[in-house]
């Protein structure tokens, strides 16, 4: 068994086909005429542009558009003037053959890139390689692998798939990919989750772990792969990749429908996001607003606080890419000394967790910090249902000094004429067991409450998930985070504050019946879970919830309260 | 020669998308265009050396041209880089 990187969910089985690249090997040689080398230079220089071109067509025609643009920026690479540049330079002044010329020139830009210190960067470094081999490949007039005439059931084993090699591939006939290197966010990933192939990237040396014709089963989502398991290996995974494909196929039946139960209980589904990009794919999975948009990214790796108008346009387009008709629930910025963000200077604290952070932080640097946030929060509530949510509140008076600096930004506002929405919704993260125990006085003075599970089961607990040792103490489903659940739910809904959750609890099929049962206005998840929630949902009838619900709350323990839910969770 | 400087504002940086913008855009300019980023000079028609700048977001970079329509030059880059390079 090896293990990689889970990219593409997804149970692939088939027989493996390894793709090497051709071979490219060449002669290094001193030319005489340097004119017609350049020439030839040129001559496979514009056969590589039309190819390149011709596979741009076909990905945007059998793949999709963002797919397409990949190969479209290959293309200015090879038109790039100072790569062409420097390539038809080492010919000339150097006599060097083009192919050597080529080599030199692109390894020294995919250096270049692999040596920069970000992911998003270094990642162009593959598309460097790609266009040199493509290039050397025209030069020495070498065949391409045919990649569109795959056996049925392929696993395809590379050493990195790239995107000229997805290109000419006839994806229908493969049933997984593994490859030797590449992350979540490498090009394999993400044309592999395009093409919904099963994929496991990252795997030390497959290439020659693995030979043609062998058997192959492989997890995309548990990054798990063996090569000619047992037959009940076999077996299992076959009915794993079953029960995956009937889920996936039944989901989509999901789409454009209403949340609800069985018995016609509305409920909304909205999705966590943590930049502005992400409200895109929160549209596409279906998703009814934004329960969550994390503003930390904005304020991290940079030199400074990220400009009001910054702030505005990253708030205004998550609202535009919604609609005027979505909550978008915005929280302001969360952070603390745990997190490194050098130009705030914040010191080193003994209990990070428990000290100068979110809103704290946040009321003690209004001018700098505070006041630009809210003022572009406001100002981008012009262009939808922008809701400002307070984090780590744990008593009233923060949240009425909230309240009152965006009173005063609005009379700032009024007076320049700047257009905002004047209901504008302002709630609070229920995560502090302090702000649970004041729910009642928190819904006179809050329009919405989103429960934040995640820290809401550490502070409960007294428990860091990170810390293997207390580990076992990090659970939503203790009694006492179940309790306190409830309870923020009802006095928040009989004070007539909206309530919602955005933690990972609101996505936990087991805990569903539950927060349907508590009454519970607002599930917040992942975008890539919100066909498993509505679905999880639709399962249940408010009486099933309702006495599930009593039951679990008549249990003591954690292990009982899990056993428990475990036993009546529904299909 | 002109320039200026500018805030670079798109969320991941001159990554390839927004600097092939770039790079396409001043192309048919005659004068030189450079971008000056971290005391490093680099060609503003190089899609290339755009990318191997490194230039995230929030980084503050100037725009030089030189040429014979170096001020329409200037002001196209200054432009794209406003409208957000496309993204």
């Amino acid at each position: 068994m090896y293990n990689g990187i889970g990219a593409s969910a997804g149970i692939g089985i088939g027989s493996v086909v390894i793709v090497k690249e051709p071979n490219l090997d060449y002669q290094r040689v001193t030319i005489k005429d340097a004119s017609a080398e350049e020439s030839r230079f040129q001559a496979a220089l514009n056969a590589t542009i039309a190819k390149t071109q011709a596979m741009a067509e076909d990905m945007r025609k059998r793949v999709g558009e963002k797919e397409a643009e990949i190969l479209e920026g290959h293309m200015l690479l090879l038109m790039d003037p100072e790569m062409t540049g420097q390539i038809v330079n080492s010919i000339k002044e150097n006599l060097m053959n083009a192919e050597a010329a080529v080599e030199q020139t692109c390894n020294m830009y995919r250096d270049m890139f692999a040596s920069l210190d970000d992911e998003m960067f270094q990642q162009r470094a593959t598309d460097v390689n790609d266009i040199k081999t493509r290039l050397l490949k025209d030069l020495l007039g070498v065949e391409e692998v045919d990649l569109g005439n795959l056996p049925e059931n392929t696993i395809l084993v590379a050493e990195d798939l790239t995107p000229s090699m997805t290109a000419s591939l006839n994806a229908e006939n493969v049933a997984g990919i593994l490859t030797e290197i590449g992350g979540r966010t490498s090009h394999s990933a993400i044309l592999a989750r395009a093409l919904e192939i099963p994929a496991v990237l990252s795997i030390p040396d497959i290439t020659n772990k693995v030979a043609g014709g062998d058997k192959v089963v492989l997890d995309g989502d548990k990054g798990v792969v063996y090569v000619n398991p047992d037959d009940s290996v076999v077996a299992e995974y076959t009915e794993k990749r079953r029960v995956f494909l009937e889920e996936k196929a039944a989901l989509q039946k999901f789409v454009g429908k209403p949340t609800e139960t069985a018995d016609g209980h509305r409920v909304e589904l909205c999705a966590n996001i943590g930049k502005p990009e992400d409200a895109k794919k929160v549209v596409e999975c279906d998703g009814e607003g934004i329960g969550l948009f994390r503003t930390e990214f904005l304020f991290m790796d940079r030199p400074q606080v990220p400009t009001e108008d910054e702030q505005f346009d990253a708030y205004k387009t998550v609202a535009e890419t919604l609609g005027a008709d979505k909550p978008v629930i915005i929280r302001t910025l969360d952070v603390g000394g745990d997190k490194e963000i050098p130009y705030l200077n914040l010191p080193k604290e003994e209990n990070p967790f428990l000290g100068y952070r979110a809103v704290r932080l946040c009321l003690n640097r209004e001018e700098d910090i505070y006041r630009p946030q809210l003022r572009a929060l406001l100002r981008a509530s012009a262009f939808g249902d922008i809701r400002i949510m307070v984090p780590m509140i744990t008593c009233v008076d923060e949240l009425r000094r909230v309240k009152q600096i965006l009173s005063e930004l609005m009379t700032e506002l009024d007076a320049k004429e700047i257009p905002y929405n004047k209901d504008i919704k302002v709630g609070i993260m229920v995560e502090t067991p302090a702000s649970m125990i004041m729910a009642d006085a928190f819904a006179a003075e809050a329009d919405f409450f989103s429960i934040g599970t995640n820290d809401l089961t550490g502070y409960t607990m007294c428990a860091d998930r990170g810390n293997p040792d207390v580990a076992y103490l990090y659970s939503a489903y203790n009694p006492a985070v179940i309790r306190s659940i409830e309870r923020t739910i009802k006095l928040g809904k009989e004070g007539g504050a909206i309530v919602g959750m955005c933690g990972e609890a609101a996505a936990d099929p087991l805990l569903a019946p539950l927060l349907l049962a508590f009454g519970m206005d607002e599930f917040s998840v992942s975008a890539t879970s919100i066909l498993t929630t509505r679905k999880v949902i639709s399962l249940w009838t408010m009486e099933e919830a309702k006495a599930v619900a009593e039951k679990a709350l008549t249990f003591v323990t954690e292990a009982e309260v899990k056993a428990y839910l475990e036993s009546v969770a529904k299909k | 020669m002109v320039s200026q400087k500018i805030t670079i504002n798109n969320p991941q940086g001159l990554h390839m998308r927004p600097a092939g913008v770039f790079a396409k855009g001043v192309a048919q300019y005659q004068s030189d265009v450079n971008i000056v980023f971290n005391g490093k000079t680099t060609n503003g028609k190089s899609l290339l050396n755009i990318i191997g700048a490194c230039i995230k977001c929030g980084s503050e970079i100037e725009i030089q041209c030189d040429g014979p329509d170096e001020e329409e030059a200037l002001a196209k880059a200054i432009e794209l880089i406003e409208s957000g390079l496309g993204e």
